[in-house]
């Protein structure tokens, strides 16, 4: 079995368990119908001044009476003065969350998890493929190539969503074209205004020339479309250790003690949730694993 | 003999059986609650004990699959009862544990933590696959990158009096799981129990200590190859066993197979395994929130893999059906364990098999794979 | 080669998956074959249309739609570069569109007539074999994508629509 190659957060060091840090909304944006992103700033300015993430890292958002919920952070790492996170309203916690208004506060705990290897990607082309709420934790990642634009070749960034609304944050995708990343956006329906691809993320593979020897795939997305997408990528003959894959399970304790987020012998909160593939293959087409 | 004399660490001393009324008076003395195996409502607990009258003496437990029967023969032994559902998990990792105490103080947050003293427990009875059990457990709560404060602060300061299982019982394979029935280390006392007397094998300096002036004799090799002929025979005569050698491969090469449906169609999803389990360690936190919204109680409570609320999250539950929820235990107790821990989660002590109704038996299940994965 | 045929035989030469194909057969091919320009909103052709041409987009972006009463037109399908429709016209059985066909875009595109296909198909059956070998990867690759928005992958699992 392949052992984990992604780098690992440092230690946490925790006297309470689950106790959180407090930050304040200091202001909210819907993105689409059930999706809006909170940006958050601990109330604590020693804390929000030491607190520092890397992409794909998530945090748990605690609100009390309610429970914790894992939520990967959207924002931008270089920025050290808030951190965002969009919320999709699906659960009690997260439906909570969504009747927070700005100036309210709430728990934090984190950075939690492996995150996108954005070192060991220098030099390489990057194909990011993710489909509706699985753009958010790539985010970070897209906004450290836009600071480190040199450092990688081709970097591109095939978005898929359900509708036409249910695209998140298109309002910056003709920044980051014109830093030159190659953004190609794609619904599975669309009406007559929709000008754009309609089809699934998996199919669009075809249209681009991937460079086996020096694309890396990143992927997040419902798990269904990450296992088509990694066909797509094989089929490419992209090596299993060129693909990366955030994955998502009930994450709760955020230290890989609870248990609920096991993935075989990987807790997904701490192993994980970023993956590279060679590690989770041998247990992906297992069902209900 | 000299009052104050301390025996070796290492070595093993013969005591009269009525001196280990002292040993728990000290015990007592220096702050412990002696935890020990007792009677109550028919069944075997593990509840504090004041003297040796308190310990299951003259009984012994009938264990098959899905049946315990605790039994009184009379006969003159102290430590022969093979223990009930319970074991010391629960006084390392509370079933329930406050976390913290929040109340709202103009529209923040104040936290309050509870001031509850660390209880400072002396296990009296530990068998060699519960102890192993707690072995595992240390792994698990006290990893180099994450400390369970409320396990570790317990595990401290506990104190862990062995005792060498003489007469298994019919669910055990501790022989199987190479954790027993002798204990190997990690003790601070280790007791033999032999008819007329106990030998005591000292493991750490608090026992040394503890012994000091207590009347004793360095164990005869006379004596010392009597209790090695009755751990010899205890070996012999285990209820149960498993063959491990091809685990976890045969269980992680076999997640398709059919016999998972097979046994999730007689599996109940009770959660009893998980919670007799001595290393089953998942646990959830809750809130419990005032009527007025403005106080609410964190806590940490057991939880199960069988659960169907365990693997539940936003995009659906990843393990909807029972087959799933049994392979997941299973495969993590014998299979995937071993990767995440360097051990396998199983220490043959068999609670899972006699206390599950349906009679589900992982000494039964796993050849099963092993015949038809041929 | 007259100058309209070479320009076609060139068009196709740049499309992979007639790369394989012989330098007889794919002359075959552009003799069957038009190129047609085509502007953003132009209809190619409406559902029930009787029309009779298999598809290659050389650029540009053509969309599939089908109408449903009260709620409009649904794009169910756009076509890419390289990417081929219409093909049910060269089956046996199906005699009408089933979708409509949109450009969103100018654009140029192949137009390859499919009675004459079948024709040069039927008298040749190494390129029939080629052609239908494409047609049959093509109409798989469309069968997964359909299986893809059949199971609303994004659709949170406890709504309405995933059930």
């Amino acid at each position: 079995m392949v052992t984990q190659q992604i780098a690992r957060p440092a230690a946490i060091n925790t006297e309470h368990l689950l106790e959180p840090q407090w930050a304040e909304v200091t202001s909210i944006t819907k993105e689409i119908n059930d999706v809006s992103t909170y940006w958050l700033k601990f109330t604590d300015p020693a804390i929000q001044k030491a607190y520092t993430f890397e992409p794909g890292q998530f945090n748990m958002l605690y609100m009390p009476g309610f429970g914790e919920s894992a939520i990967s952070i959207c924002s931008d790492s270089n920025d050290h003065s808030k951190i965002g996170h969009s919320v999709r309203f699906v659960g009690n916690v997260t439906n909570a969350i969504g009747r927070l208004k700005v100036g309210d506060v709430i728990g934090l705990r984190g950075p939690f998890g492996t995150y996108w290897p954005m070192k060991e990607l220098e030099g390489k082309d990057v194909f990011i493929s993710c489909g509706g709420i699985g753009l958010p934790p790539l985010r970070p990642a897209i906004y450290h190539i836009l600071h480190n634009r040199e450092k990688y070749g081709k970097v591109t960034l095939l978005y898929g969503a359900r509708t036409p609304a249910d695209l998140m944050y298109t309002n910056e995708f003709d920044d980051w074209r014109k830093a030159n990343i190659d953004v190609q956006v794609t619904v599975d329906r669309g009406d007559s205004s929709w000008t754009g691809r309609v089809g699934v993320v998996p199919m669009w593979f075809y249209q681009f020339r991937f460079d086996s020897r020096k694309t890396a795939v990143l992927t997040c997305g419902p798990e269904i479309m990450i296992h088509f997408v990694i066909y797509e990528a094989l089929a490419r003959r992209i090596p299993l250790e060129s693909i990366f894959v955030s994955m998502e399970r009930n994450m709760k304790c955020g230290q890989g003690s609870c248990g609920h987020c096991q993935l075989g012998p990987y807790f997904i909160c701490k192993d994980g949730p970023v993956f590279r593939f060679d590690a989770i293959q041998p247990f992906f087409n297992v069902e209900e694993f | 003999m000299p009052n104050d004399h301390k025996p070796e660490i290492g070595s093993t001393i013969v005591i009269q059986k009525e001196t280990f009324n002292a040993i728990l008076s000290r015990l007592k003395e220096k702050g412990y609650e002696t935890i020990g195996p007792r009677v109550k409502n028919d069944t075997l607990i593990y509840a504090p004990i004041e003297q040796m009258d308190d310990l299951p003496r003259g009984y012994i437990t009938e264990q098959d699959a899905a049946r315990f029967h605790l039994k009184h023969t009379g006969h003159s032994r102290y430590f022969d009862a093979i223990p009930g559902a319970q074991s010391w998990k629960q006084f390392l990792f509370p079933p329930r544990a406050e976390l913290f105490a929040l109340r709202k103080v103009n529209n923040l947050w104040e936290a309050s933590t509870p001031e509850t003293k660390t209880p400072s427990y002396a296990f009296i009875g530990v068998r060699a696959c519960e102890l192993a059990a707690i072995q595992i457990q240390d792994n698990i709560f006290m990893r180099s990158d994450f400390n369970d404060p409320i396990y570790r602060a317990r595990r401290e300061r506990v104190f862990i009096l062995t005792v060498d299982c003489m007469y298994p019982a019919g669910t055990c394979f501790c022989v199987s799981m190479e954790t027993g029935p002798r204990v190997k280390a990690g003790f601070d006392l280790n007791l033999t129990e032999l008819e007329d007397v106990f030998l005591l094998t000292v493991g750490s300096e608090i026992a040394r200590d503890l012994l000091k002036g207590i009347p004793f004799e360095l164990a005869s090799a006379f004596l010392l190859r009597n209790a090695d002929q009755g751990l010899e025979r205890a070996a012999s005569q285990m209820g149960r066993k498993l063959d491990i050698s091809n685990l976890p491969d045969l269980i992680l090469n076999n997640l398709d197979h059919p016999h998972w449906q097979e046994v999730g169609a007689r599996c109940l999803s009770c959660t009893n395994c998980t919670q007799v389990c001595p290393t089953c360690f998942c646990w959830d936190a809750t809130d419990e929130m005032s009527l007025d919204g403005k106080e609410t109680h964190r806590e940490r409570v057991w939880d199960s893999c069988f659960n169907p609320g365990y693997s539940y999250q936003a995009g659906g539950n990843t393990r909807p059906t029972i087959r799933s929820r049994y392979r997941q235990w299973l495969s993590h107790k014998l299979g995937t364990w071993k990767q995440q821990n360097g051990t396998l989660g199983c220490v043959g002590c068999g609670r899972c098999i006699t206390w599950c109704p349906a009679e589900i038996d992982l000494t039964k299940e796993i050849p099963m794979l092993q015949e038809e994965a041929r | 080669m007259s100058d309209v045929l070479q320009e076609t035989f060139k068009e196709l030469q740049k499309i992979p998956w007639f790369q394989e194909l012989e330098k007889k057969h794919l002359e075959k091919l552009a003799s069957v074959t038009a190129l047609r320009h085509v502007r953003a909103d132009e209809v190619l052709f409406h559902e029930g249309d009787k029309e009779d041409c298999l598809y290659i987009v050389l650029s540009g972006r053509i969309a599939l739609e089908i109408f449903i009463p009260h709620r409009g037109k649904i794009r169910i399908y756009t076509v890419e570069p390289q990417d081929v429709f219409g093909w049910s016209s060269v089956t046996p059985v199906v005699h009408q569109r089933t979708a409509g066909a949109t450009a969103v875009v100018d654009g140029l595109i192949a137009c390859i007539d499919s009675e004459k296909l079948r024709k040069i198909c039927e008298e040749d059956h190494d390129l029939g074999y080629m052609v239908m070998r494409r047609l049959a990867n093509v109409v798989a690759s469309r069968l997964l994508v359909t299986r893809l928005q059949l199971l609303d992958m994004f659709a949170h699992p406890e709504s309405q629509n995933a059930k």
